[in-house]
């Protein structure tokens, strides 16, 4: 089939045609949990207070009905209020006031009546006058809590009056959903735990959340369909072969590259994939700055918003924590199949050097964002990762102040790790990143044998470079999204200024063999020197082992930097031993 | 020094007044970044009257954290805080194991198993007027 140049343009505009109408169902689908939000407004669970009726209604003593869109958790609550709180506290959480004195008819006096009067029975108690019951709900009250966090601690530890302590901690969380639903500042059918409860405030309302999960898989769907068509296309006999004119992201790749360069079981796809995964992270990071507070009171509260509140928020922080996993991975994947294939040799040196530059930036880049959480599950791997900086000799309390920036993790602190993190780093990042790639260019691309030596000296035209980029990225987002959609990145309750008890003192992954490390002896030997030497081996493996000559290139596993090979398998092993001996737990004893 | 030439002169005093303003504008840098604008930590915490801790009682104070011992030798305080990388050591019944790398301290904070090398700290505690004992942390 030939095409004049005006078909071409007919063809290309039903082309776009069809992305645009795509483009658009797929900002509809995204907006449409929007529109459902803006319709829900918060609602009362109980009915409005009816105006105060002269004598005491004695239907107001009945079981509560929920309305059957409430969680069970508030269905819950409100048996326990009924059960428990009512008695004090009213049936519409107006505490023991005039009115509700009422309802207990002749003995309404309640501090002088025969149940908690000053001759109370056995089984009785005491009930405070000053101040009387407070009310739960209605104007000022709770207003000693700032969220529903505090309340439920509160209830935790204080209540009922009678017996502190005595509910569970489930309970406490079920009083805690009705409490606040009295309130009208309970989001419908949400359900409190201590991982979402401080991004819920008692004394004003927040939007009703909405449902994601139907959009996000929408459009995964999406894309995956796109990218099965993206493949049928290069699969079908014949290839509609388009004259197209380079556009900016051609012109970002040479004209035509060596096939040998392109294969898939050679290269893995690794470094393009860390720069797909980069550039994720830096968009759903940036998103992420417009809620998050760097300040120790409000960063985990943040982090709450974020993932239990914002429309999309939750898809958001998820894809920057998968991606950022997943860049590890990647990262250190690509680094095994650079020494593995000899690539590293000669001039390429240089750029060994600042790929593993990058591998470190990755490495801290994840810890500081780790930290960021500022919840209950970081404040170990904080403590030990910057008092490891106190133990080098001479500058160890320098370097500690330089990066904590007090005497101790404070507000400085997330302030610190907060810059190092969105922009210190991540510009080092990009400079490194950037430098990289110019010189992956400025090398001759990928490492393959010289053109008198290769077996197959067909070549790629940028189009299909492109072609297969955009397909990579496809399918690397359908995954991201996927995993994103169904395993939530992992958050705890803030942290609060004693601990309460020790449960998560584990490193982020990627560092337990750190960790592992550090139970054998001297911290400055083990957590300083031995990282640092590790990579300083590293860095000087082009330099001091023997490397793979050039006719040797382009392959896995080439003769003339076995040593290499083999050492770098050996380190490999050696750190993945160190991280499974750490994950064993311990028997002994 | 004969053969320095005027230009090779000139190159070396550039490049070192280079290399010297460098050297400040980092001491410059590293004395930013180190200003302390938060007020130090408490060192000392006020734990409430004596009479809160009977002969034979062991109670932890967790914000310091410490644990207050009051046996026959007296009345005495403990820092919680593992001396090897500043975890806080949880209560076994041999003494004392820390949950960041395992180390282990016998009751009277005396390392029975690494990597902490130094001992559980002993912190000074005093009886104010008022009756109330205070902890010293320095
Ligand atoms: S901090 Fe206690 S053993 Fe490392």
């Amino acid at each position: 089939m030939s095409l004049t140049s005006k078909h071409k343009r007919y063809f290309s505009r039903d082309y776009l045609l069809a992305i645009s109408i795509l483009t658009f169902l797929l900002i509809a689908g995204l907006l449409a949990p929007l529109r459902a939000q803006a319709s829900h407004q918060v609602q009362s669970t109980v009915t409005p207070p009816a105006q105060p009726t002269p004598t005491f209604d004695p239907q107001r003593l009945e079981k509560p009905v929920i309305a059957s869109d409430h969680s069970e958790q508030l269905k819950k609550g409100a048996l326990i209020y009924w059960g428990v709180c009512m008695a004090c506290h009213g049936d519409r959480g107006q505490g023991l006031s005039e009115e509700w004195r009422a309802a207990y008819g002749q003995d309404s006096d309640c501090w002088q009546s025969g149940c908690h009067g000053p001759d109370y029975p056995p089984e009785s108690f005491l009930i405070p006058k000053d101040p009387v019951i407070p009310a739960v709900a209605g104007a000022g009250a709770l207003a000693r809590f700032r969220n529903a966090q505090e309340v439920h601690d509160f209830i935790l530890a204080d209540m009922p009056w009678w017996d502190p302590g005595q509910l569970t901690d489930e309970k406490a969380w079920q009083v805690t959903s009705y409490i606040l639903s009295l309130r009208k500042v309970m989001p419908k059918a949400f359900e409190l735990t201590d991982t979402n409860a401080s991004a819920i405030r008692t004394q004003s309302a927040v939007p009703q959340p909405g449902d994601d999960h139907p959009a996000v898989l929408a459009l995964t769907g999406i894309l995956a369909l796109a990218a099965i068509g993206m493949i049928a296309q290069d699969l079908q006999k014949n290839k509609l072969r388009l004259v197209e004119r380079p556009n900016f992201f051609h012109h970002l790749h040479p004209p035509t590259i060596p096939a040998l360069q392109a294969r898939l079981r050679y290269t893995l796809g690794a470094g393009g994939l860390a720069v797909f995964l980069c550039l994720i992270l830096l968009v759903t990071g940036i998103l992420e700055m417009y809620y998050y507070i760097p300040t120790p009171e409000h960063a985990a509260v943040s982090v709450e918003v974020i993932t239990s509140l914002v429309p999309f928020g939750a898809l958001t922080r998820n894809l920057h924590f998968w991606s950022a996993q997943a860049l590890m991975i990647v990262a250190g994947i690509h680094l095994l199949r650079v020494i593995l294939t000899g690539a590293y040799a000669r001039h390429r040196r240089l750029n060994y050097l600042i790929g593993l530059g990058m591998l470190l930036l990755v490495g801290l880049l994840d810890f500081t964002g780790y930290v960021l959480r500022w919840d209950e599950g970081i404040r170990w791997a904080l403590v030990v990762g910057t008092n490891l900086l106190k133990t080098v000799p001479w500058i160890g309390d320098m370097l500690y102040r330089l990066t904590v920036g007090g005497p101790e993790p404070s507000l400085s602190s997330v302030e610190r790790f907060y810059t190092w993190h969105i922009f210190v780093l991540t510009l080092l990042m990009i400079v490194l990143g950037a430098w990289h790639i110019f010189r992956v260019r400025r090398d001759g691309g990928v490492a393959v044998p010289p053109p008198a030596e290769r077996k197959d000296n067909a070549r790629l035209s940028r189009f299909d470079l492109v072609r297969r980029e955009v397909l990579v990225m496809l399918l690397a987002g359908v995954v991201l999204l996927f995993v994103s959609a169904f395993f939530p990145a992992p958050i705890e309750r803030p942290m609060t200024e004693t601990m309460i008890d020790i449960e998560n003192t584990r490193a982020p992954w990627f560092f337990l063999w750190v960790q592992q490390l550090l139970r054998f002896g001297d911290p400055f030997l083990w957590g300083v020197v031995l990282p640092i030497a590790l990579l300083a081996g590293l860095a000087a493996l082009p330099y001091l082992l023997p490397q793979a000559s050039d006719h040797e290139l382009g392959q896995w596993f080439p003769r003339g930097n076995r040593v290499a090979q083999i050492l770098m398998i050996i380190i490999t092993l050696i750190l993945l031993i160190l991280t499974i001996i750490f994950i064993i737990p311990t028997t002994q004893l | 020094m004969k053969n320095l030439s005027r230009r090779n002169f000139l190159r070396l005093s550039t490049n070192s007044l280079l290399a010297l303003a460098s050297a400040l504008g980092i001491g410059g840098l590293i004395r930013y970044l180190s200003y302390q604008f938060d007020p130090a930590p408490s060192s000392e915490f006020d734990i409430g009257p004596a009479s809160d801790y009977p002969l034979n009682s062991r109670t932890v104070i967790p914000h310091i954290p410490a644990i207050i011992v009051h046996d026959k030798k007296g009345l005495h305080a403990l820092s919680l805080k593992c001396t090897h990388l500043g975890c806080t050591v949880e209560q076994r019944n041999f003494g004392f194991e820390c949950p960041c790398h395992s180390s282990r301290y016998d009751m009277d904070g005396a390392v029975l198993k690494g990597p902490a090398a130094a001992n559980l700290r002993q912190l000074r505690v005093t009886e104010s007027e008022d009756g109330n004992l205070h902890v010293f942390t320095t």
